[in-house]
């Protein structure tokens, strides 16, 4: 499903909404160029579980852990391009106890779990300054289900 | 008094350090594996996340730093080893490390807050800081503002709200095609270039409170990027030296603010980004003209190294205050 976002104060609503079909142990893949608003969809997932802390980029760290209503995992792939990732150990966390939300899965995608819920971010004409066009789909049915479901409350 | 020799392991990220410092003040040996020519392929870091190269590395590191301050083992009075904050696997393989080395050796363990080891890097080449003061702490991983009573009494005064400013260089460098890592390479198009010609935000947010945030200055630099492309004017040169213009205003008129604030007369900056110049010189003349002493570390000082991590340990050696072998490794940046 298509969603147009016009402000990053849509987006943060928009993360509201995904965070009511998401759950314990759910992977979501956030795919978008830098400064697509990845991280402020993330931001606005975490605000929709309840989590009022700080949510920044995980670009360094590759991994912030926010304690919401559910434990969410945010990755980012980013600065991992080009490498070998198969230690990074993130079998310690996927699809474990926590919701992971991931930014450039496209990096490691070998690793990480077929099925997902897709959050696509594309800019319009690469202008930074103009609405962005967010694709939302389904890897595997689970996934295909939640997708009816934000369909249902979009 | 008997001189204290200190075993400095730093592994919370991507570089493998050791480094003996004696007193707290004077560096023996400062050994880091830097992996900086692999990396510059990727336009990233190569993270040793995977602690992978962690382990391959540190036994090889750590032999060097004794080798290079031509000392022995037992030679040394203590460990001390970063636990916080970082990728935890790449911590817990310098926390292992040390614990076995300490036990060993029967010497006592130091467990060393990254941040303040940056901080402390300032008292490495300076003697005379006059406490308290403001730190500002800005690296690919961190922006933070803090207060600093004494050395090891920190209050955490501002942080930035969304990317890291030495982040900011690199992605905006890697958008303008400048190269890795990001703030030199800014740096150095900026010198060909003019601030003024494109105009880049300076995002304040609330004047009267120490929080950052620069991934509107980050999109705002891209966004400009393309629209000057198109327009067949693009000199990113020009752009480069605006987008550092933009930022480093911020960083410095915000540490000001906190000095003021704060009424101390001292301002400390430490991390990788406190390396950039332009903050250097502007951080100075602003000091200057407001009678704020501003000190930051020799350019080897500001990335990541294992001397900061062994000279900050001394205050706590001093203090008796030892880890206990069972002492974790922590990735947050919460208590500080």
């Amino acid at each position: 499903m298509l969603i147009t976002v016009y402000s990053e104060e849509e987006m943060i609503s928009l993360g509201g909404l995904l965070a009511r079909v998401l759950e314990k142990n759910d992977v979501v893949y956030l795919i978008g160029e830098l400064g697509a608003g990845k991280t402020t969809l993330v931001r606005g997932i975490a605000r929709g579980l309840g989590y009022t802390g700080r949510v920044t980029s995980p670009t360094f760290t590759l991994m912030n852990i926010y304690a919401a209503d559910i434990k969410i995992f945010h990755f980012d792939f980013y600065r991992l391009q080009g490498n070998d990732l198969a230690d990074l150990g993130l079998e310690e966390y996927l699809e474990k106890d926590g919701l992971s939300l991931i930014e450039w899965p496209q990096v490691a995608d070998n690793l990480l779990p077929p099925e997902a819920l897709l959050v696509n971010i594309e800019l319009v004409e690469e202008d930074y300054e103009r609405e962005r066009l967010v694709t939302v789909s389904a890897r595997g049915q689970r996934y295909q289900a939640k997708v009816e479901e934000l369909r249902g409350i979009c | 008094m008997k001189d204290i020799l200190i075993l400095g392991i730093e592994t919370s990220c991507d570089e493998t350090a050791a480094a003996v410092v004696k007193n707290g003040r004077e560096i023996l040996s400062n050994i880091i594996n830097s992996q900086i020519n692999i990396h510059s392929q990727f336009g990233g870091v190569v993270p040793e996340v995977a602690s992978r190269k962690h382990i391959e590395n540190i036994a090889v590191v750590v032999d060097a730093a004794f080798r290079e301050a031509g000392l022995t083992y037992s030679d040394i009075d203590a460990v001390a080893v970063t636990n916080r904050p970082g990728l935890i696997g790449a911590l817990l393989v310098g926390l292992s490390f040390a614990k076995s080395f300490a036990y060993a050796l029967q010497r006592p363990l130091l467990a060393v807050n990254h941040l303040e080891g940056h901080i402390y890097a300032n008292c490495l080449d300076h003697s005379d800081i006059e406490l308290p003061a403001i730190c500002l702490v800005v690296s690919g991983g961190h922006t933070s503002l803090l207060y600093m009573s004494s050395i090891g009494e920190y209050e955490l005064i501002g942080q930035t709200r969304d990317d890291a400013a030495g982040e900011a260089f690199d992605k905006v460098a890697r958008f303008l095609g400048l190269g890795y890592p990001g703030g030199p390479a800014i740096q150095k198009a900026a010198e060909k270039g003019k601030s003024g010609k494109v105009v880049l935000p300076r995002v304040y947010l609330d004047r009267n409170d120490f929080e950052f945030s620069f991934s509107g200055l980050k999109t705002a630099s891209m966004n400009e990027w393309n629209k000057l492309k198109r327009k067949g004017m693009a000199d990113v040169n020009d752009l480069a030296a605006e987008f550092q213009a933009a930022l480093v205003e911020v960083l410095v008129e915000k540490t000001i603010q906190a000095a003021a604030k704060h009424k101390v007369r001292s301002v400390l900056m430490a991390g990788g980004v406190a390396a950039n110049q332009e903050l250097r010189n502007l951080m100075k003349n602003r000091g200057q003209e407001l009678g704020l002493a501003v000190y930051y570390p020799s350019l080897s000082l500001c990335t990541d190294n294992a001397a900061m991590i062994a000279g900050n340990a001394y205050i706590s050696y001093i203090r008796g205050d030892f880890a206990p072998l069972n002492v974790n490794a922590y990735p947050g940046l919460l208590s500080l």
